[in-house]
């Protein structure tokens, strides 16, 4: 890892005008907790569980991954900034294991503690069962697995947005619902999975379709495989001054 | 080129840094962008001449390993350019596009710069640089709100921060003012001088008239002319040169001209003789000894046309 | 010897620039022109092939439906009563694809309007004889025929299979003829809605990634936080928390110009709100959103 450019990554994002649409993000879930415990539940466990499943799991992370993902090296291919990184003597390892460690840092600080926070508070008052833990040690492997599948995207491809999008929601919101044999290719199965695993709630309707453990090596293995053809493209990344 | 190993910052003299094509072309889908090309660039300044659209930027990119060549081979230093991250350690570029970090001040940039070459006190280094550039009181400032030709400069200093002994510029003087101009150009001539490598693209002749001997002439992908453009002006012999004469007898000198074969033309002004001749070389050596034979002493014989401006133009139009 | 010629010393010499003397066509034609532009660029037209692939990728998704009916009226036209099958409904069609029109949005409404900010080409429009509330018009006018064209157009193509399929042709005409107008009055409503807002997000934000992302959330998660809200408050108020989703608003109008009730278990049958709010609604917000678009061009600098 090259510190100068995870450095550098980190100041893209802090204080730019732009992150707050990433804060907004990140206080919504919290918002809906509140408005959350304000109603009535008969099952304010499994209640808070699907909360976390359908806002945080399937809106929140993907989307902030997304951004920061695509963005992280992406931003510089796209306005000519990346000449002054890729001409250095610095191996396209180091390169890219900078932008994805810097990736993960900011995605886990907005995604994490939206997490902990709107999972207490939509607990509050009854015993906790792991379903905290289990969601924040989820979303932490999904900001491992989704931004390394969106830096390779934004390397891969100019449309790394689109093919992001469309792989959010058509292919994990759409069809993963429609045909369960996909579910071994969505990141939001391998989040639910670990989730459901790590969290001893009996009645989950969030219907995790995968084991913790598989889960669990599935999502390292995506994310590695992501970071391994990340580099491997970059190696042969061709810069041109046209657009 | 002479080297000065005393420049370099290791002290040891090294092999004179080289950037050699052999057979480069590059296309890109149909079109083709680089048709064929082959040079051998060593110290000294070169200026990739030719107009917008002619492929230099590409060549240039080649150079600095950004674009795989479709054939051939780029080599700097005897090394190939292509997925070799290594070489920049001795090559700095300097990009066209003005897009910089924005939300750095100049001397955050530069230092990032140096931090990447690896460099061992990033610091120093990085106010050598801005200094080389005369960008000391600017340099805590945001790039954001650098004119054009203040980012430019800072774009050299970011490229010379690690002392390279090669130097690639992609329209180095787009959006400088004349002033801006002719200190880059000062400091570019004083790097060669060290004993550098610099290579610049430019489709302003003027730019490269004034900074470069040595120049490589691209027209439509394809290298048209290389080397010192004076040489290149008298290989074209099938083409008529004109010279300027002054002499102590301009009239009598002018009839005694239009007798000789290696003239065609000639123009008699108020303050001196408009020569015109299709052979170069000749008419260089017969002019002398014309002038002596009739007695007439020549004050002055300056070609008119031996710009860049006629060879660029020439070339362009064929 | 050849003689010295007395030329003058300057000359300029007319090499055939011609200045233009035709008629200038002023600012309607100006909208008209960008108008035509911006739709071009609304489905990548006389752009790279890869900036067609989005739109025109989500234009064939948004067709899928409607072509499968046709297929099944084309092979097995007797087997299947097209009302039969929820998914073959026409009030149904918008809510099936609402996620494909928010992402063609996405997609599409940082291209139409962040690309003139990030390459600062604005100062280019404006110096012409456009206004600025013109170039926000042709921009809106254009994403929102692209809108259209991807929603009513699968739609007549489905009332057109499901009358070949029907048993009488002209029974089902005259039965079914109401459809068009509720095809055609809904999609333009909900193009108008979410094609406005899109705009104004994506002026907002010139950094593609950013607005991109922004638009998602904007139609994504608007309607989980009415919904949520809407579980929560007291339901004399909370009814009118899901006019603030639109999501919900075009499923709402929709129902409304077909005349169908909602699904009973749906929020929007626990609101039970009078179908035609949804329609003034999104009437409202469209108007509320181009106003903000103007204001946005007003006060930018190009």
């Amino acid at each position: 890892m090259n510190e100068a450019i995870f450095a550098l990554t980190l100041r893209q994002f802090a204080g730019q005008r732009r992150s707050l649409l990433l804060v907004g993000l990140a206080l919504i879930p919290v918002a809906l907790a509140v408005i959350f415990r304000l109603g009535e539940h008969l099952d304010q466990q499994e209640e808070t569980a699907n909360f976390l499943a359908d806002i945080i799991v399937t809106a929140i992370l993907p989307l902030a991954c997304l951004i920061i993902g695509t963005s992280a090296l992406g931003s510089e291919i796209e306005d000519g900034t990346a000449v002054y990184i890729l001409a250095k003597p610095v191996p396209r390892r180091a390169i890219i294991a900078a932008k994805f460690a810097a990736s993960v840092l900011i995605a886990a600080a907005f995604v994490v503690p939206a997490t902990v926070v709107s999972g207490l508070i939509g607990l509050q008052g009854v015993p906790n069962e792991g379903i905290v833990a289990g969601f924040t040690i989820a979303v932490l492997v999904g900001v491992f697995a989704y931004t390394a599948v969106f830096i390779l995207l934004s390397v891969a491809t100019s449309r790394a947005l689109l093919i992001g999008l469309a792989y959010v929601f058509i292919w994990e919101g759409l069809i993963t619902e429609l045909f369960s044999g996909t579910r071994y290719l969505s990141i939001r199965q391998y989040c639910l999975g670990i989730a459901d695993s790590i969290a001893s709630v009996s009645t989950q309707d969030f219907e995790a379709s995968l084991g913790g453990p598989e889960a669990f090596l599935l999502a390292a293995g995506v994310a590695a495989t992501a970071v391994f053809l990340a580099v491997r493209r970059l190696e042969s990344f061709e810069l041109t001054e046209t657009d | 080129m002479t080297m000065a190993p005393e420049t370099q910052p290791n002290g040891v003299a090294s092999p004179p840094a080289t950037i050699e094509a052999v057979n480069v072309s590059r296309w890109y889908g149909n079109v083709v962008a680089v048709n064929d090309v082959s040079f051998s660039l060593g110290p000294g300044i070169t200026g990739l001449l030719g107009p917008n659209g002619a492929g230099k930027s590409t060549i240039l990119h080649m150079a600095a390993g950004f674009l795989r060549p479709s054939e051939g081979t780029v080599r700097i230093d005897g090394e190939q350019a292509w997925q070799n991250p290594e070489m920049y350690a001795n090559v700095g570029f300097v990009p066209e596009k003005e897009a910089v970090y924005s939300f750095l001040t100049g001397y955050q940039f530069v230092l990032l710069n140096a931090k990447l070459y690896g460099l061992s006190d990033p610091d120093g280094a990085s106010r050598r640089a801005i200094r080389a550039v005369s960008m000391e009181a600017a340099q805590d400032r945001r790039l954001g709100g650098y004119s054009k030709g203040m980012k430019q400069r800072l774009k050299i200093a970011a490229a010379i921060v690690h002392d390279p002994q090669i130097l690639l510029l992609d329209e180095p003087f787009n959006g400088t003012d004349p002033a801006q101009r002719l200190q880059m150009m000062d400091q570019l001539r004083r790097m060669a001088d060290e004993g550098r490598t610099i290579v610049f693209s430019s489709h302003i002749l003027d730019e490269v008239e004034r900074l470069a001997r040595n120049v490589l002439v691209i027209v439509a992908g394809r290298l048209v002319a290389s080397g010192d453009f004076r040489a290149i002006r008298r290989l074209m012999t099938d083409r008529p040169h004109t010279f300027t004469v002054q002499s102590s007898d301009d009239r009598r000198l002018a009839v005694a001209l239009v007798a000789d074969e290696s003239v065609f033309g000639v123009e008699l002004g108020d303050e001196h003789l408009t020569v015109r001749t299709s052979q170069f070389a000749d008419f260089t050596r017969a002019a002398p000894r014309i002038a002596r034979a009739e007695g007439i002493t020549i004050q002055e014989l300056l070609p008119t046309d031996e710009s860049l401006e006629s060879v660029f133009s020439y070339l362009v139009k064929r | 010897m050849t003689p010295v010629a007395d030329a003058p010393a300057g000359a300029i010499y007319d090499i055939g620039y011609q200045r233009y003397e035709g008629a200038r066509l002023g600012r309607r034609h100006a909208i008209w022109a960008l108008y035509i532009h911006s739709l071009r660029s609304v489905f990548g037209i006389g752009r790279s092939l890869s900036s067609k692939v989005g739109p025109m990728g989500l234009a064939v998704i948004a067709f899928i439906p409607a072509i499968v009916r046709l297929g099944i009226s084309a092979i097995v036209p007797e087997e299947i009563a097209p009302e039969e099958i929820g998914l073959f409904r026409p009030e149904g069609y918008y809510v099936m694809i609402e996620i494909v029109l928010a992402i063609f949005c996405a997609v599409v409404a940082p291209e139409l309007v962040g690309r003139d900010q990030r390459t600062q080409t604005l100062t280019l429009y404006f110096s012409r004889a456009l206004r600025r509330q013109d170039y926000a018009l042709a921009k809106f006018a254009a994403l929102t025929t692209g809108m259209l064209a991807i929603t009513a157009i699968p739609q007549i193509m489905m009332f057109t299979g499901n009358s070949l399929a029907a048993n009488n042709f002209f029974d089902y005409l005259q039965d079914k003829w109401t459809d068009l107008p509720a095809i055609l009055g809904s999609a333009i409503l909900l193009s108008c809605l979410i094609s406005s807002i899109s705009l104004v997000i994506a002026a907002q934000m010139p950094r593609r990634a950013y607005s991109t992302v922004g638009i998602i959330a904007a139609f994504l998660l608007t309607s989980i936080i009415a919904a949520s809200i809407f579980e929560v408050v007291d339901q004399n108020i909370g009814r009118f928390v899901l006019l603030f989703s639109p999501f919900e608003v075009l499923e709402g109008l929709t129902l409304w110009f077909f005349d169908v009730a909602p699904d009973p278990d749906s929020q929007l049958a626990v609101a039970n709100l009078p179908g035609a709010v949804y329609a003034i609604d999104a009437v409202l917000v469209t108007l509320l959103m181009l106003a903000l678009l103007f204001r946005r061009y007003e006060k930018i600098s190009p």
